[in-house]
């Protein structure tokens, strides 16, 4: 699709519209679930419905029987057919590095241990019914604090505990305590963060076909990691990388969920080739709020310490984070991060965590939008409102005054964090003078109203390699982008990182656009087939798709440029110095010497002479007009931002409303600021959800209560207010473009935002909101318990 | 396992049909996989997410909580009634213009409660409220979303 025409150049910078809305408005993406193959088959996965247990029998022959039945596998076909799933994130020491698909011990109720498939998805879903699966019951346990209480149940008894793994960051140990030991004042306290599923509104998906006579797969599935999920297919089914295809369509939301290999994906593709037929799988709801990775799901005993002069000295906090029944695809991956990131935009003399990392009997947690920074903002950010208050402090002077300044960047931080460039103290100014002068914080009767603030600093855009190699991240930290230009003067763009509802291909095509200096209309951009995309283990994860994909882009496309001046200029025998690329009186894209409208070469034209051949200067060693180039940045670059909240909270019904909501954002350069804002609201939305409405619980038996959206609360329109966003503007020192992340922004800090305002309009319940979700019953309570209830 | 299969009449987006469906199949399903009309999109299966909204006999309603064989008889309206790529309905253009969808899949359903607001003269408040209400959207946070419904119906809703 190629964008809108009638803007000129530059587009970066421009709210282009986007170029895949319309086939989106009209019902005509491709989302996996429309895709449809003549002798199609249906599958259902079979599922765990214990906690935990062993599977005595799996018997099918019932099922089989069926006429309308094609093909039952249970575990132990599965698990002879399939070889393991690489954990790609390992921490030192974890004590399990590789996932099966499928095993006769069950670890958590959603867990899938068997593929059904039919004619049809509600013949499968029949023929589940009537399997005889019997097992054996064993004690579970959900909660992380229990897991690691002496006693409890173990998940892999040989271990002797429940502990995965343990990893520290920061300064050592004692020299924190030494710090915190002699400060004025602590603050300390336990918070926790609640686990939460991430809601793509589009479930995972697959449709596999196995072509028997090529010996090869193709797998169109909804996926953020076309090329992950490729490698990964390949291990699993003992197959060739090469004979394996995987096509992202259209992607109805990601937020961190789809970016691995699941195992029930890869029974999909096992009963296709089984089959010699495509076969279809679509998760239902009830099986993305069970077994599509959650996130969070963290409990922090938090320290912060200052002087009598409110300078913060030292912050550190002892992590435990629940994996859930296995180390996901990440592991603990969001704890380090929440450890990593824990300083913020602070100055710390010293600062650390430690994390210990536990299994329990529940769905594993992964990547979420945010990933372990919306953690550390909320712990850091609760802890200085809470300093604050309680050395009498106002909130805003107490963050500015121990801000890294703009002169002292780039600064590493004491978790050893390059922040690149910005102005922290300026962002969090600009947000409090906005929010100060137009928030209504006055009470009236039973309603409390409070203004809250938090800021944070954004790891964005996964790279470099090197660092990845530290941290045991197996993930190359770079992204290529091909850039083509055809015989008739078109333009191809492609990279390895895939369009999930972001717009990512509408900001290539305008990067494209300028850096070959041409009208967009010229421009498409395709992702998401890993026959033609360059290679990414990494794809669209980690806000990196506009940093590092945009870096290549922008590369490749000049490189495109540079090859297009020098066949003009070998024409026009002049050189390319003296050679402009300019839009003519008529439209048309033309090269001309400066100065001389009248001679001119269309850029058709240019095009089409490269193809043959013809005309080229001598020097050129390649013939054509493609350019790949790989980016490999030089670190990680560092957004930041700072968010205000008013809320309105009524005493009697603990129902908290938002009224109002300010964010100043640093994201460097921005391609499209109609897209870079919608990040900002959505992000933020989803943060709301996590502050006020969201979480998955489970019984004591370990069976999820919340499997509905009837009982899993997400926010609704009602719930979020409008956002008003200002922009400070610091480009990457070191992206091409000067392009910085920000996808996951808005959720890392809102949940602080608004948890301190709360903590604003309720001073005498403030020492004790640490804990997210906010739901009125728990508000009520805790009104109540204050004794404000009258 | 077979189940009992029924002939219905319908007339979906202006055309009359005559189709065999089976009494348990959801009209979000024989719509998208009988029909071919995949612009319905399907979220929850429970009624809540409102990503499968169409319009029967003029009225907003879930697909994924009606059985075909109760629409037997009923006019059908999806997406795909509405404007095409090359010329995009009013309300359409105003989603677009005002980056009113993100990932898109909402989005359908979305536009369909909006058609039935329009035509029965809904007011802004009523319309950002209660119809905006029964949807939900993970991407956008629902600003742009509430932006493109006041631009619409500024521009060209009547009352």
């Amino acid at each position: 699709m190629t964008a809108e025409t009638g803007i000129r150049r530059p587009y970066v910078g421009q709210s282009v519209l986007r170029s895949n809305d319309p086939k989106l408005l009209t019902g005509g993406g491709r989302f996996t679930d429309d895709l449809h193959f003549p002798g199609m088959l249906h599958a259902t996965i079979v599922r765990s419905t214990l906690a935990h247990g062993t599977i005595d029998q799996f018997d099918a022959v019932e099922a089989r029987a069926e006429s309308d039945v094609a093909l039952v596998l249970g575990p132990d076909e599965i698990a002879s057919a399939t070889g393991m799933l690489p954990c790609v994130w390992l921490a030192p020491d974890q004590r399990m590095t590789h996932i099966p698909i499928v095993s006769r011990k069950v670890t958590y109720v959603g867990q899938p241990i068997g593929i059904v498939v039919a004619d049809s998805r509600a013949a499968a879903e029949d023929a589940v019914e009537i399997l005889d699966i019997t097992f054996a019951e064993l004690p579970c346990v959900v909660d992380s604090e229990a897991a690691i209480a002496p006693g409890a149940p173990l998940l892999v008894p040989e271990w002797g505990n429940n502990i995965c793994a343990q990893v520290d960051a920061g300064d050592p140990r004692d020299e924190i305590e030494e710090v915190i030991a002699r400060a004025a004042h602590v603050v300390e306290r336990r918070l926790r963060i609640q686990r939460v599923a991430p809601n793509p509104m589009e479930t995972r998906a697959v449709v596999a076909r196995w072509d028997a006579a090529d010996e090869s797969l193709t797998v169109w599935m909804s996926t953020q990691t076309p090329h992950h999920c490729r490698d990964h297919l390949a291990t699993a089914l003992g197959l060739r990388a090469d004979q394996v295809r995987v096509i992202v369509g259209e992607l109805g939301g990601g937020f961190g969920a789809k970016e691995h290999l699941y195992p029930d994906e890869v029974m999909v593709c096992l009963a296709a080739m089984r089959l010699d037929r495509p076969v279809k799988w679509v998760e239902d709801r009830v099986e993305s709020l069970t077994a599509t990775l959650h996130g969070r799901d963290a409990i922090h005993r938090a320290r912060l310490a200052l002087d009598a002069n409110g300078k913060f000295l030292a912050i550190h906090s002892d992590i435990l984070g629940n994996l859930g029944a296995h180390p996901s695809n990440v592991g603990l991956g969001p704890f380090r991060v929440s450890m990593g990131m824990l300083p913020g935009p602070y100055h710390f003399e010293r600062a650390g965590g430690s994390l210990t990392a536990v299994l329990s009997n529940t769905t594993p947690t992964g990547a979420y939008r945010g990933f372990g920074m919306q953690e550390a903002t909320w712990v850091r950010e609760r802890l200085v409102d809470e300093a604050a208050r309680e050395l009498g402090l106002d909130v805003v002077e107490l963050r500015v005054q121990n801000m890294i300044q703009p002169h002292e960047l780039p600064f590493t931080t004491r978790t050893f964090q390059p922040y690149d460039s910005g102005d922290y103290p300026e962002g969090m100014r600009r947000t409090a003078v906005a929010a100060r002068a137009e928030a209504n914080v006055t009470s009236e009767g039973r309603i409390r109203r409070g203004l809250g603030f938090a800021t944070h600093v954004e790891f964005t855009g996964l790279g470099d390699s090197r660092s990845q190699q530290i941290v045991g991240f197996s993930l190359g930290g770079y992204e290529t982008a091909k850039v083509r230009v055809d015989p008739d003067g078109s333009v191809s763009v492609t990279s390895g990182v895939t369009n999930m509802g972001q717009g990512i291909d509408t900001g290539f095509a305008q990067l494209t656009a300028d850096h070959l200096g041409i009208g967009i209309e010229r421009v498409s951009v395709r992702l998401g087939d890993t026959a033609s995309a360059p290679y990414s283990a990494t794809g669209s994860i980690a806000s990196r798709s506009m940093t590092v994909g945009g870096g290549a882009v922008v590369t490749a496309a000049g490189k495109v440029r540079n090859r297009m001046m020098a066949i003009a200029a070998h024409q026009l025998e002049i050189s390319p110095d003296d050679l402009e690329l300019v839009r003519d009186a008529s439209g048309r894209d033309v090269f001309q010497p400066k100065g001389s409208p009248d001679i001119a070469l269309t850029w058709e034209k240019v095009a089409e002479s490269a193809w043959l051949n013809w005309n080229v200067p001598d020097e050129f060693n390649t013939i054509g007009l493609e350019e790949t180039f790989v980016y490999n940045p030089v670190s990680v670059s560092y957004a930041y931002a700072t968010h205000a909240v008013s809320v309105a909270v009524d005493l009697d019904t603990g129902l908290v409303k938002l009224e109002g909501y300010w964010v100043t954002h640093d994201v460097g350069v921005m391609v499209n600021p109609m897209i870079c804002d919608g990040q900002v609201h959505g992000g933020i939305a989803q943060g709301v959800g996590i502050a006020l409405y969201e979480g998955m619980r489970w019984g004591d038996t370990g069976q999820p209560t919340t499997t509905t959206y009837l009982d899993y609360v997400l926010p609704l329109s009602v719930d979020i207010p409008d956002v008003k966003i200002e922009h400070m503007v610091t480009p990457s020192p070191f992206i091409p473009g000067g392009m910085k992340g920000l996808g996951e922004g808005g959720t890392i800090g809102s949940p602080a935002a608004v948890g301190n305002a709360i903590a604003a309009a309720i001073p005498e319940i403030a020492g004790s909101l640490l804990e997210t979700p906010f739901s009125p019953s728990k508000l009520w309570t805790m009104i109540d318990e204050a004794g404000l209830h009258v | 396992m077979k189940a009992e299969i029924r002939k219905i009449a319908l007339t979906v987006n202006g055309q009359q049909m005559s189709i065999d469906v089976e009494v348990r199949a959801l009209l979000s399903d024989v719509l998208r996989h009988d029909l071919g009309l995949t612009g319905t999109h399907v979220g929850c299966e429970h009624g809540v997410c409102g990503a499968c909204t169409i319009l029967i006999d003029g009225e907003s309603t879930r697909s994924c909580l009606t059985l075909a064989v109760q629409a037997d008889g009923c006019a059908i309206e999806t997406v795909e009634s509405l404007g095409s790529v090359s010329s995009l309905s009013a309300l359409q253009e105003a989603f677009r213009d005002n980056h009113g969808l993100q990932c898109g899949f909402c989005t359908p359903g979305i536009l369909m409660s909006l058609c039935a607001a329009e035509r029965h003269g809904e007011d802004l408040e009523e319309t950002l409220t209660e119809v905006l209400g029964g949807h939900i959207c993970r991407c956008t946070g629902y600003q742009n979303i509430r932006a493109a419904i006041e631009a619409h119906w500024a521009k060209s809703v009547t009352r």
